[in-house]
């Protein structure tokens, strides 16, 4: 209690460092709550295009472009209360896909491009430097004590593992490998990771996202140690998920489990069992399974909450819009390994729903910004732009492009099978 | 055979043709229940699915048209069931006021009102045309069920925007005219109707148009047949069950065959499958 009071101390000072913060407060929840008087949402909901995509990722990676530092580090957050946080290593890590896809998707306007790739490049120099002897990165926001971080580390993993792809120097192949080693040497027998270097020192299903990592790293390197790592956190995952869809073992102390957790769990499920084709054995359609349950939700109340108890019970009002994004990502592989074209149909309209709540005209750190909760006071990151947000966002959008590009290609294929 | 008509609104057209449709064929249905026309949630529905300029277009069509000898049907191939004789029909009253029978309204259908002015009416079938998702208490009161006509093929495709899922997902377009009960078009099939048109579609709104059309004919047709007795239900398989077995969890799969309301991007893919569609149907057709 202590530490959320001080929490709330330091974020309240802030606007008393720095009052012209108050207006767009104000400005933000007075939009919300007329959003939330007005808006009720019907069957009909989303399936209208108020907002090209094109448009819409334009403004979010404006956003992170706005947000890098200028030693290549993305803060966590820009607060309305304080302003932008620290760099934040993990998000960093995790960002440099993003940005390289970003800059292939923008491929006509070369400048963009460039821009994109030099920021992917100044990222990943960025986090070279903030590696630890044991291979380790560190966990929370860059100036704290280093303590080495599991999840942290897969998720920069991630990151190198992409800029080793598009630059192929050996010094990020090298950093990715004792990352990767340092994983394998800190997991546990079962195939989880807990004890020192996991959050809260427990062993927890989202971890699912280090063994996508491992496993993006196997399939670079074809090192089989990473591939196995990989496999036996993959089918510990996946037996926490129940019949009923519900993942068990997201296991955060103190906080109800947020659909950014439960969506990190079938994202990283999802792309370790892609990587290492574990169709066989029905891991895809175990995730797909958990997936429906809340794709039926979203398309039944146009809604999904922010936060969970057991078995998706929720009596909370607020929308976590980074598990959202995650989910219309997770649609949108789902609709590209299965062709079933529900999952697409419920991404372009959970993309309808964000893309509505994304400032379109502000200032810097506003603009284009993806906030931790709507309405804006919602429990999870409260009053913040999200860098994380942004990068999912972008994230499923893109990936709602690339289908687009290709989906009349498919259509044909189908048709002439039918005739 | 006692018939009662729900009815959307007291100005749907599905609902004047179906009651006047049966009517002709001999099934005069015995009383009518319609939301009342300004209903907030309708009215929140429509803007959503037409848009305001549409909901406008509508209104003034329905209830300002100075010209009163035409049915003005925004759906022009239920015209010909709007007429009867000399009279033409603009809403359920008219229907209702030619044919003698009572209309009531109601905000719900669900509601003790309702329920007490169908329980009076002691219906053998009730016929949906839209309105509420009906409740247990509703779906029992009549002897033989509450007939509804889905646009599309069951089981492969229940839910919204059924037309154009059919042309999607490569499914025969069609109705079926089943029972309701409790789930989302997952009630026992009374009958199915392939729908191969004669002349071209050119948009999925006329598509749309006349599959109601198609479907509110053969819900006559099926009427007829459970009154003589030459039709009976059949429960619906589970096609998800089989399909969905999910191996890992032991357990079937969670995922079911319902489909919801189609994005516009997707709809348009839809109507270009419906451009396909048709000249397939021309080469099929010789």
């Amino acid at each position: 209690m202590n530490r959320k009071l001080t929490k709330a101390i330091t974020e309240a000072a802030g606007l008393l460092r720095a009052p012209q913060r108050t207006a767009p407060l104000l400005k933000k929840i007075v939009s919300d709550k007329l959003r939330i008087a007005v808006d009720r949402p019907h069957l009909y909901s989303y399936t209208k295009t108020r907002y090209a995509s094109p448009y819409v990722l334009s403004k979010v990676m404006h956003w992170i472009a706005e947000a890098q530092r200028p030693d290549g580090g993305i803060p966590a957050y820009y607060s309305l209360l304080t302003g932008y946080s620290q760099s934040y290593p993990e998000v960093t890590g995790y960002l440099i896909p993003t940005l390289y896809d970003f800059a292939g998707y923008e491929s006509a306007r070369s400048a963009e491009n460039f821009r994109t790739s030099f920021a992917a490049y100044r990222a990943t120099h960025w986090l070279l430097s903030l590696q630890m002897p044991s291979g380790a990165f560190p966990a929370g926001l860059h100036g704290a004590p280093a303590q080495p971080s599991i999840f942290n580390t897969g998720q920069i993993l991630q990151g190198l593992v992409r800029a080793y792809i598009e630059t192929a120097r050996p010094d990020i192949l090298a950093s990715a490998l004792a990352a990767g080693d340092w994983l394998i040497l800190t997991q546990q027998q079962d195939g989880s990771w807990a004890g020192d270097g996991a959050y809260q020192n427990s062993a927890h299903t989202y971890y699912s996202m280090v063994s996508w990592s491992l496993a993006a790293l196997a399939a670079q390197t074809g090192k089989s140690k990473f591939a196995v790592a990989a496999e036996k956190n993959l089918d510990w995952v996946l037996s926490h998920f129940r019949s009923n869809g519900w993942i068990e073992g997201i296991n955060l102390q103190g906080h109800p489990a947020y659909l950014h957790f439960i969506a990190y769990v079938l994202q990283g499920a999802l792309e370790c069992a892609v990587l290492r084709h574990r169709n066989n054995d029905n891991a895809i359609d175990a995730v797909a399974n958990s997936a429906w349950i809340l794709l039926r939700r979203f398309e039944t109340t146009k809604f999904l909450p922010g936060a969970y108890d057991d078995n998706f019970k929720s009596p909370r009002r607020f929308s976590c819009l980074t598990g959202n994004a995650q989910m219309s990502c997770v649609w949108l592989r789902l609709f590209e390994l299965t062709h079933d074209l529900r999952y697409f149909n419920a991404a372009l309209k959970m993309n309808e729903m964000l893309k509505q709540l994304i400032p379109l005209r502000d200032r810097a750190g506003i603009l284009g910004g993806v906030s931790g909760s709507y309405p804006i006071w919602g429990s999870y990151q409260p009053f913040r732009y999200i860098s994380w947000g942004c990068k999912f966002f972008a994230d499923a959008l893109m990936l709602e492009s690339r289908i687009k590009q290709s989906f009349d290609i498919s259509a044909e294929k189908v048709l002439q099978c039918a005739s | 055979m006692r018939i009662v008509i729900l009815a959307p609104s007291v100005y749907s057209e599905t609902a004047c043709a179906m009651a006047a449709h049966l009517a002709e064929s001999g099934y005069v249905p015995v009383g009518a229940l319609a939301i009342s026309s300004l209903n907030s949630k309708t009215l929140l529905r429509k803007l959503g699915q037409w848009g305001s300029a549409e909901v406008v277009r509508y209104a003034f069509s329905k209830l300002i048209s100075p010209n009163t000898s035409q049915p003005s049907a925004n759906n022009p191939y239920l015209d010909p069931m709007l007429k009867s004789g000399a009279a033409t029909f603009r809403s359920l009253r008219d229907v209702a006021a030619h044919y003698g029978f009572p209309v009531t309204f109601c905000h719900d259908m669900n509601s003790d009102h309702s329920l007490a002015r169908l329980t009076k009416c002691a219906p053998d079938l009730i016929v949906f045309t839209g309105g509420n998702i009906l409740r247990a208490r509703l779906l029992e009161i009549p002897t033989r069920g509450v007939l509804n006509v889905h646009l599309g093929l069951l089981p492969e495709i229940r839910g919204m925007s059924s037309p154009e899922w059919s042309l999607l997902e490569n499914v025969p377009l069609g109705v079926t005219i089943h029972y309701m009960d409790s789930g989302i078009d997952t009630g026992p099939i009374l009958k199915k109707y392939e729908f191969v048109p004669e002349n071209k579609c050119d948009s999925l709104s006329e598509l749309r148009h006349r599959l109601i059309a198609f479907g509110v004919e053969k819900t006559a047709e099926v009427v007829a047949g459970l009154d003589r007795g030459h039709l009976s239900a059949q429960p619906q398989p589970d096609l998800d069950r089989d399909k969905n077995k999910n191996k890992h969890t032991n357990t079937s799969s969670n995922k079911d065959g319902q489909f919801f309301v189609m994005h516009e991007w997707l709809s348009s893919k839809a109507a270009e499958r419906l451009t396909h569609h048709r000249t397939l149907t021309r080469t099929a057709h010789g």
